[in-house]
């Protein structure tokens, strides 16, 4: 268990490269294996992760450049250990679900690279690495959206890549100044995130470095109104980069903001964090209101991912317990939902060449499992109690409820529209009479789809039932952080807010 | 007992989940046979659970943890008090009696088992929502009963009503669930749990302003789900649904688990007479609104949905003025004889091939005598006829509120109980009395199987007699609910009795009167006011036109104008610029040597300005 991390983050990798060896006609076998192996192994270090130590464990640490305090430093908590799960999860699930036939070699090895650079994110802990798997993950992105998507792929990959990366050169330059600050506060130099934690930062600076972190992260969120990459990439993506991308890659984003954004600068992300939940706010209900006015399927949902992670982005920063690890429940949940519903558009697509909502209609009468499945996650998507997608929502919403009523009253309008929206596109597509001839014939889902989709949903109901395993070990890690922050923070109105949103009574 | 308190919740999920398997197959009967009995099987079990707490009081499990996080706990816990053991007893004996009718209902259907599947799940989500003891496990079965009816309503998708009305429901009660949660938040950090013994214990020592805040946010939801004014439209397109579902769903159970909130937070409600009152207001005039348009309305099934509106409204009316008692009798008389109307209704759609238009029907007495007299028993209990069941809850109500002195209310009602009267007569007397108008359409009526009466006849039997329980019921949930005093003399009580009853019959008498002699004259639909009924004050129109339209108009707005042409337009304004200073400035490397020299002189001068004028911290 001592390099289980290590496994972790190169063996899709290694698999990869090795993958160029295997016959094209086995490589999807191959592929799914090796996300298999990758999935279990995450799951051996959920068994292995101790539920009651709050801190890093199986930490890897190796000097890389001694002389700049750059080290190979590894370690998983509870808010990185299931982001990691769901990384290795949805990779396998997605592998399950392919149906693409050209050069699927190198699409099996892309994705295969694209798994290392997702759990390098989420469990390094020294931030050049963390740079450089993050800047490493839109590569093989661009490859696949560019390679196997749809009639505008370049136009959209181009976008997609240059815009992320844009962001995120800004956080480079943030990144270089931190350690600039810690080595003139400590005398020696190093990229370690748990010695950055410790380091505290005037205010002003804090500010400046705040944003320079954020604009990386909101445009991996999306955050509004740095979102319109994303209509373009899951328009034109095939089924697997949609998949992967509303299910993990933008939880980059999201993690981000909890890892670096909070206990980094706790201050400045106080100072912030109104004109940060207005900008949640508008994601919220915008997106939805877009994602209402589309006729294409496929960005009716990639809008509402919009929509949810603007309630992920006010949970985090509700500065409480209960906003943090609902925020971290929800991306969790967002992952699997909205990496089903990409997958069941791709299952129609596969079958009629068409997202166009115009063209369905009736479909619950030809393809009544398919229905099924659909209205499950549909149901998980609006946040309906006992499906996954109640829970974080849930606690996200009443988090923030405590910081401030009004915004929050205006954020939770989003289980409304949101139902107004889903509901209109299964009204569309699943409702009544088929009346294009082409729908008559329709085949439902077939074994490879269900053995992709029973598990998410078998994942749906189970952990919206009984989340509390998953809940209590986040929590403990998110509490951890917060005392850091509350200790951390120079500006003592910081930690009294902290203390007064963390605290049961006196509400408005 | 704790595991009849299982029995008695999950009966009905393993019912759901068993007929669900068969789901996609052809009509099989067993599954009709099965499900009910588990629903029969949840019904005993709720029996077993009244004696057991008539005889030892509250029963209180805690199944599992459910969520946990910062100071946040909520286990799945399940209270049987005076309460929820009588909202279990009539919401699964209305269910047994409505699956049963169902097998004869649903017969010719396609998805007969898929029917079944949902109508199960319906009774276990409304278990979960009356057996809850905590505010977030109610709000469970809250939002599944929703899912249910959403199912339900739009059972038959392929109609493009059925279809948009279930997504009405089931939006209009997000709007009002958004309100609930919102005073769940408050609730949890005010007192830190949602636990109703914890709550109700800690509202007493709360900030008045607080309360009221937590009383205005719970009745928010609550009028989404018992369909009150401005949230009510849905109810009446709830009607596109199978008859059963209206019987169970949109008449005797879901509709009043707002009533059922209200109950429930007595003692928070209690701590605020004023917001209280406002309901009692908001039912009262609801009660009036709703039955006006029933009293021109000729779809059948719309009829008997805006009585159910109404007396909605009188529940809210006793729940509101702290008659909390009276509230859950009336809800549990007015369950039993309003889903015999819905079932008898059901008889006739099938007798008369699904039409629902009152005009077209008449004189069907003589081929279906035994849904008339049901029908008939349905409607005199209703109406509020000695001896029958509506009698003794609604004269309660309409006593309570002149007791409060809020006479205004108390004459809003008895104005309601003649129209009630008058269109549950004008209903009777219209389907099965009078012309045989569906002569002219070729429609021979039959009477329903007789195990499909016979289903009926506990409901039409409790129509009669469940009145006399009142004072056995009264004692037995005051034990949890408070008292209620009523502080009238002997003399007003009877006059009161007395003016109630008299405002009934005569609705009764003049509807019998005037549709025995062909009805109303035409010329009475030009009138402006029977317009304004007969469209439901225009209200869903509104709607439509102020809401829906806006909104639609909007998102595409949105997405065409701002999404598109503003916010992505200025992404790709950004790449366009730089690309085309990029394509510019490349003449500059055109490689002749003068050009490259005076570039450098640029360039130096350039930064010679920059170090004089700008230096570095250093």
């Amino acid at each position: 268990m001592d390099h289980i991390l290590s496994l972790l983050v190169f063996f899709p990798a290694m698999a990869g490269l090795l993958g160029f060896l295997v016959a094209k006609e086995s490589i999807k076998v191959y592929g799914i294996s090796v996300s298999a192996i990758e999935f279990f192994l995450s799951i051996i270090l959920w068994i292995g992760f101790d539920g009651s130590n709050a801190g890093y464990q199986f930490v890897e640490y190796y000097p890389f450049i001694p002389s700049y305090g750059m080290s190979y430093y590894l370690g998983v908590d509870g808010i990185s250990l299931f982001l990691v799960i769901l990384s290795t999860f949805i990779t396998m699930i997605a592998f399950i679900a392919l149906s693409i036939k050209d050069e699927i070699k190198n699409l099996i090895i892309s994705v295969l690279f694209l798994e290392m650079t997702m759990v390098g994110v989420f469990l390094i802990l020294d931030v050049i690495w963390f740079y450089a798997f993050w800047e490493l993950s839109l590569v093989p992105m661009l490859y696949i959206i560019g390679a196997w998507g749809s009639a505008q792929r370049l136009y959209a990959a181009i976008k997609f890549f240059l815009y992320t990366f844009a962001g995120s050169v800004l956080m480079l330059v943030g990144i270089l100044y931190i350690a600039f600050l810690y080595h003139d506060a400590t005398g020696i130099w190093s990229f370690a995130l748990p010695d950055w934690y410790r380091l505290q930062m005037p205010f002003d600076t804090q500010l400046l470095l705040f944003g320079a972190f954020f604009l990386a992260f909101a445009i991996k969120v999306p955050m509004f109104p740095f979102h319109t990459w994303l209509p373009y990439a899951h328009g034109q993506a095939p089924t697997i980069g949609s998949i992967i991308l509303a299910a993990v890659l933008l939880k980059m984003g999201s993690y981000g903001f909890v890892r670096f954004s909070l206990p980094l600068f706790p201050d400045a992300s106080v100072y912030f964090l109104y004109p940060i939940a207005i900008i949640s706010i508008i994601m919220v209900i915008y997106a939805a209101m877009v994602a209402y006015a589309q006729e294409d399927m496929k960005q009716v949902i990639a809008y509402s991912s919009i929509s949810h992670m603007g309630i992920v982005v006010l949970g985090t920063f509700a500065m409480n317990a209960e906003g943090i690890t609902g925020s971290i429940f929800l991306m969790l949940s967002h992952g699997i939902v909205s990496g089903a519903l990409f997958m069941l558009v791709g299952v129609i697509y596969d079958r009629r060449h068409t997202k166009l909502m115009r063209d369905f209609g009736g479909l619950a009468t030809v393809m009544p499992g398919f229905a099924t499945v659909y209205g499950i996650m549909l149901m998980a998507s609006v946040g309906l109690p006992l499906t996954i997608g109640f829970v974080g929502e849930f606690l996200s919403l009443a988090g923030f409820y405590k910081v401030n009523w009004i915004m929050t009253l205006l954020a939770g309008s989003g289980i409304i529209l949101g139902a107004v929206y889903m509901l209109t596109l299964y009204k569309k597509s699943f409702f009544g009479e088929v009346t294009h001839e082409d729908n008559k014939t329709l085949k439902d889902l077939n074994a490879k789809e269900l053995t992709a989709l029973i598990p998410l949903v078998a994942l749906v109901v189970i952990l919206g039932v009984y989340p509390k395993p998953i809940l209590t070990t986040i929590d403990m890690s998110v509490k951890k952080m917060l005392v850091l922050l509350e200790k951390k923070a120079i500006d003592p109105h910081t930690s009294e807010f902290i203390i007064n949103v963390n605290r049961i009574g006196g509400t408005k | 007992m704790e595991k009849f308190v299982y029995i008695a919740l999950f009966a009905p999920l393993l019912s759901s989940l068993l007929v669900a398997l068969f789901a996609a197959r052809p009509k099989i009967l067993f599954t009709g046979i099965l499900a009910s009995a588990l629903i029969g099987v949840s019904m005993i079990a709720s029996f077993v659970l009244l004696v057991d707490v008539n005889a030892h009081g509250a029963l209180h499990v805690k199944m599992m943890d459910w969520i946990d996080a910062g100071n946040l706990h909520i286990p799945f816990g399940f209270v049987v008090d005076q309460v929820s053991v009588i909202m279990m007893v009539t919401v699964t004996l209305v269910s047994t009696i409505v699956h049963i009718y169902s097998i004869g209902y649903m017969d010719h259907d396609k998805s007969f088992n898929r029917f079944f599947s949902y109508l199960s799940a319906f009774v276990f989500s409304m278990m979960i929502l009356v057996m809850s003891d905590n505010f977030v496990g109610l709000f469970i079965g809250w939002e599944g009963v929703g899912l249910c009816s959403w199912l339900l309503i739009g059972f038959w998708y392929h109609k493009h009503s059925a279809s948009w009305a279930a997504n009405e429901a089931f939006i209009m009660n997000r709007i009002a669930d958004l309100g609930m949660l919102m005073g769940l938040f408050l609730i949890y950090w005010q007192v830190g749990s949602f636990q109703y013994d914890i709550v109700f214990a800690a509202v007493k020592s709360m900030d008045v302003a607080i309360v009221t805040t937590i009383g205005i946010f719970l009745f928010i939801g609550a009028m989404g789900k018992s369909a009150q004014f401005p949230l009510h439209t849905w109810l009446a397109d709830a009607m596109e649904g199978p008859t059963p579902v209206s019987a169970l769903i949109h008449a005797a159970t879901m509709v009043t688990a707002g009533v059922y909130l209200v109950i429930r937070c007595g003692e928070l409600y209690t701590l605020i007479p004023h917001i209280g009152f406002a309901i009692a207001s908001l039912g009262a005039f609801v009660a009036v609104f709703a039955a006006s348009m029933a009293l021109v309305n000729n779809d059948l099934k719309r009829i008997i949905a805006y009585s159910t509106l109404s007396q909605l409204g009188y529940m809210f009316v006793a729940a509101g003025l702290g008659a909390y008692w009276i509230a859950l009798f009336h809800l549990m008389t007015h369950a039993f004889f309003k889903s015999l109307l819905f079932l008898g209704a059901g008889n006739v759609m099938h007798a008369m091939h699904d039409e629902l238009n009152i005009k077209k029907m008449g004189g069907l007495y003589g081929s279906m005598k035994a849904t008339a007299i049901l029908m008939s028993v349905a409607s005199v209990a209703l109406a509020g006829i000695y001896p029958f069941a509506g009698f003794f809850s609604k004269d309660k109500i309409l006593e309570v509120a002149f007791n409060h002195g809020a006479y205004y209310l108390w004459f809003a009602l008895f104005i309601g109980a003649g129209m009630t009267a008058f269109y549950s007569f004008r209903l009777v007397m219209l389907v099965f009395f009078g012309e045989k108008e569906y002569t002219k359409y070729g429609i021979h009526p039959h009477e329903a199987q007789p195990f499909v009466i016979y289903a009926l006849m506990p409901l039409g039997l409790l129509a009669i007699i469940a009145g006399f329980f009142e004072h056995s019921f009264e004692g037995f949930v005051t034990r949890l609910l408070s008292h209620y005093e009523v502080h009238l003399s002997h003399g007003t009580e009877w006059a009161l009795i007395a003016g109630t009853s008299a405002i009934a019959i005569s609705g009764i008498v003049f509807a019998i009167y005037k549709y025995s002699r062909g009805g109303f004259s035409k010329s009475l639909e030009n009138r402006a006011c029977y317009k304004l009924l007969i469209n439901q004050y225009f209200i869903p129109k509104l709607y439509a036109m102020y809401i829906m339209q806006p909104f639609t108009v909007l998102s595409r707005f949105l997405w065409q104008r701002i999404d598109v042409r503003i916010v992505d337009f200025t992404v790709d304004l950004i790449a366009k610029v730089i690309y085309a200073t990029g394509q510019n400035t490349r003449k500059m490397q055109s490689g002749n040597l003068s050009d490259m020299l005076r570039w450098m002189i640029v360039g130096m001068v350039a930064l010679l300005a920059l170090a004089i004028f700008f230096r570095p911290m250093v």
